[in-house]
């Protein structure tokens, strides 16, 4: 501490390139010398004249604090009038020395004067030096007269000697100037050409953690602070570094200070109008002539311009891609909408083609149920997709979850990050989510569902992203709606087709199997008269009930084809009744027949409650029930058995009614429920109780088939609709 | 007019018109025979001499069989294609005798070769005349092929 202080004040200020400063350099040296001059002098006077010592001393420490003074002086800066005052007290007591001397005008005044002479040309310049010359020739000859004994040519010699020496500084400063205005040119030369190039230039030290000593105007329309500014605070551009950069330049700064190797590299600071700028820093180390480093010389270029006009091109190379993709994405959905009819499968390669082409972590697609109250998952990507199709992973339609509410609201629903969204359904199978967006599939004002996207990145939906992926939405959303008209219209057009056979069926039926009984009739009539004639009275009477029994399937034939024809059109309020009420009503019909047979009929407890119209019903059972007693050939242990399968599906319950009777080749098990078909002329029938039968339960959504051979009985299955209180209900 | 006595076989589902046709036959005496089966499969079985049919001399070639589309399991066309696709058979005359008027029936049966068509008419005189006609024509005016036994 103590020395750097002792340094710094014993140490001249920095010699710089001009005169002022040389000359505040040379002065302080002189300075410094002259704190030695008065010990010497008292040693001096020690040795030669012991009596002066006490007036020695008084003079030399008289001297030191004059001397203090001046060097405080100079250090503050006032050099001239220290150098006037100095060149003017040496002179002083060059010629009190000589005056005391009594006048001895010898060489040592001459030499003195000389020096001083000299001096005062250094510190003072030619005019200094003339004055001094002049007054050390006016006081040689006051001196000289003051003596007694003017020798004129002494003073003559000493006046030319002073002269002479003025001359001699004069040219010698006079060529010292010239060299330093040579090399004052080349140096400002240099300096107008760094200081009027395009880019900034700076010196700053090695040590003292890189403190900046120079750096050139340009700075201020850089970073906008003056070239003052940055020398006042040698240590400004480290704080404008950029935060992103400043670690790294201070880094890589300490790194080549030790390697010494050129700097080149690109970092950021921050310009006093807070704006960011971008700089090109090439440095170089400076070494002296021996090779001991001195400085960095660096250049700052900048670069902001470029940087801005790569990182916009990249920006938008990046947008242009985004969009082509987008682009390309929605090209595809929309060819995929417009030529897949299949829903499924439209849904499927919708979210595969999204999820890839936008390298997203999850895409799904959820339908609204029938009655609106569920979303039910219908398309997903990856094994997650996978996993919750297959557990027909379903949410209510409420705002709860991200798809819920844009359901429930129509609109898209942004979550940039999920963990702050409170919205969204933490799902444990898409554990990397982090921002997720929820869209509306609406069609013609219609909502049919959602579709929910999700990231792996927080804020991975730009405002672009969302409309193009509405776009999408709103695509897959005609299509569905396109591809549920298709199925509908295909399903119109089936029943459509199924009516029309039906139709072409009746009037051909009509044609013939009505015309049948007819034929019957008219012949037999005809055959009346005969018998009457005849009078055959045990023909008439077989006639007669001929006429009479084909009347009877005609009158027959003309109900079930109004029946028949009533199914659909006429229609009762749907109950839920529970389906072993049903039976008990069935078997209570048909008492009649059971009366003559011994059949055993076995009711299982515990039915399901159907949902349904319970005078069809009971036709059904009805029909399947006296179907399988008319059927029963020669059993000898005739039975009838009336179950339910043990599971429910679809909300559908699968019923049973089995019989051991003579059962039917398999070749005619569609052939049954076709109308007017019969298979057993023998046994009384109109052919119409099966297709009726099918009837009734495809009204209700269910379906009917059989499982029989001949000789080993049928069991007719039929499904109906359970109650909606059945479904919590296991069925045993 | 032939020596041996005729053979009409009947295939007719409904009781009532088999008798009808019977009787109006046997009436105007041109059938010396008719027998009459209930379904396709017996009058199958006859044909083809199988099960209770098997003897020849029991189960003689008609000389015109008589065919009801509409037939319990195995249908009139059925029957009908049985008949014209076995090389003995298909020479014997085969007239369908329906109550059906639809086109699709009458064209069926052309298709499979029956020789003639006959819807049943509605009425006692018009059903005895087309008897009448269809006895003079098939069995008195036509002539039949020789038939095997």
């Amino acid at each position: 501490m103590m020395m750097r202080i002792v340094q710094r004040w014993l140490l001249p200020s920095p010699l710089n390139n001009n005169e002022g400063a040389l000359r505040a350099h040379i002065l302080h040296y002189i300075l410094l010398f002259l704190f030695l001059a008065p010990p010497l002098h008292i040693v001096f006077i020690y040795f030669q004249k012991p009596s002066n010592l006490n007036a020695a001393l008084t003079l030399a420490v008289s001297s030191e604090i004059i001397n203090i003074g001046l060097f405080l002086l100079a250090r503050k800066g006032y050099i001239r009038v220290v150098s006037i005052f100095l060149v003017g007290v040496l002179w002083l007591y060059t010629a009190l020395a000589a005056y005391l001397n009594l006048g001895q005008y010898d060489v040592i005044f001459a030499l003195g004067n000389a020096i001083i002479i000299i001096l005062a040309g250094i510190l003072l310049g030619g005019k200094g030096s003339l004055v001094i010359a002049l007054l050390s020739i006016s006081a040689g000859s006051l001196l000289i007269s003051t003596n007694g004994n003017f020798n004129f040519r002494d003073w003559i010699i000493a006046s030319i000697f002073f002269l002479t020496i003025f001359g001699l500084q004069l040219l010698s400063s006079k060529t010292a100037r010239r060299a330093l205005d040579r090399t004052q040119a080349s140096r400002d030369q240099y300096r107008s050409l760094l200081e009027n190039l395009p880019v900034t230039a700076y010196i700053s030290e090695i040590e003292n953690s890189g403190a900046l000593t120079y750096v050139s105007p340009q700075v201020a329309d850089l970073f906008g602070y003056t070239q003052d500014e940055f020398l006042n605070d040698s240590h400004l551009w480290k704080k404008i570094l950029h935060p992103d950069d400043r670690e790294r330049i201070l880094y890589q700064n300490n790194a080549s200070d030790a390697t010494q190797g050129a700097r080149e590299r690109e970092y950021k600071l921050i310009a006093k109008n807070n704006q960011v700028v971008w700089v090109n820093d090439q440095a170089a180390l400076i070494k002296s002539g021996n090779g001991v480093p001195l400085y960095w010389l660096g250049v700052w270029t900048d670069i902001t311009g470029l940087k801005r006009a790569a990182l916009e091109q990249e920006n938008s190379i990046v947008a242009a891609t985004s969009r082509a993709v987008q682009l390309q994405t929605a090209a595809e959905v929309a060819r995929i909408s417009s030529s897949m009819l299949d829903p499924e499968e439209l849904l499927t390669t919708a979210v595969t083609l999204i999820r890839e082409h936008f390298n997203y972590y999850y895409v799904g697609i959820f339908l609204l149920d029938n009655d609106n109250s569920h979303i039910i998952l219908q398309a997903g990507t990856g094994q997650a997709g996978e996993q919750m199709i297959k557990e027909k992973y379903q949410l209510e339609a409420v705002s709860s979850s991200m798809v819920g509410w844009s359901v429930v609201h129509q609109k898209a629903r942004i979550a940039l990050d999920v963990g702050a969204d409170a919205v969204h359904f933490k799902n444990p199978l898409l554990p990397l989510t982090r921002s997720e967006i929820a869209l509306p599939l609406i069609s013609r004002g219609e909502t049919l569902g959602a579709m929910t996207i999700q990231s792996e990145f927080s804020s991975a939906f730009s405002d672009a992203d969302v409309i193009a992926l509405q776009a999408m939405a709103d695509q897959i959303a005609n299509a569905i709606a396109a591809a549920q008209l298709l199925s509908e219209r295909s399903d119109l057009i089936g029943e459509l087709e199924r009516r029309n056979a039906e139709l072409e069926r009746f009037a051909y039926t009509v044609s013939h199997d009505l015309k049948s009984p007819l034929v019957t009739i008219r012949g037999y009539i005809g055959f009346l008269q005969e018998d009457v004639n005849k009078n055959d009275i045990p023909r008439f009477t077989k006639d007669l009930s001929r006429i009479a029994s084909a009347a009877d399937t005609m009158q027959n034939l003309l109900n079930d084809l109004l029946e028949l024809s009533r199914i659909g059109r006429v229609a009762h309020p749907f109950e839920d009744i529970p389906f072993n009420q049903i039976i008990h009503d069935t078997l209570e019909l048909l008492a009649g027949s059971f009366d003559q047979t011994n059949i055993n009929v076995v009711v299982q407890d515990n039915l399901p409650i159907i949902h349904g119209d319970r005078i069809r019903l009971l036709e059904v059972t009805q029909n399947l029930l006296s179907n399988a007693v008319k059927f029963m050939g020669d059993q000898p242990a005739p039975r009838i058995e009336i179950g339910c399968d043990e599971r429910i599906k679809d909300g559908l319950a699968t019923f049973f009614i089995r019989d051991n009777g003579v059962g039917i080749d398999p070749q005619y098990h569609e052939k049954i429920f076709g109308l007017f078909n019969r298979l057993a002329p023998e046994i009384e029938g109109t052919g119409v109780g099966l297709p009726l039968v099918r009837r009734i339960v495809e009204v209700h959504g269910g379906e009917v088939w059989l499982d029989s051979g001949l000789g080993r009985g049928s069991i007719f299955f039929f499904s109906l609709p359970t109650a909606i209180s059945n479904n919590d209900r296991a069925i045993d | 007019m032939i020596g041996e006595p005729v053979l009409v076989m009947l295939i007719e589902d409904n009781i009532d018109h088999a008798e009808l046709v019977i009787r109006t036959l046997e009436e105007h005496r041109i059938a010396n025979r008719v027998r009459h089966f209930a379904d396709g499969q017996t009058a199958l079985d006859y044909l083809f001499r199988r099960r209770e049919f098997s003897d020849p001399e029991t189960s003689r070639r008609p000389h015109l069989i008589l065919l009801d589309l509409r037939l319990p399991r195995i249908d009139g066309v059925e029957v009908l294609q049985a008949i014209k696709n076995d090389d003995e058979l298909k020479s014997i005359p085969v007239v369908i005798l329906t109550t059906s008027e639809a086109e699709k029936d009458v064209i069926r049966a052309y298709m499979h070769h029956a020789n003639s068509y006959l819807v049943k008419p509605v009425g006692f005189e018009e059903f005895k005349k087309l008897m009448d006609d269809l006895g003079f024509y098939w069995l008195g005016w036509n002539t039949h092929p020789l038939i095997k036994d």
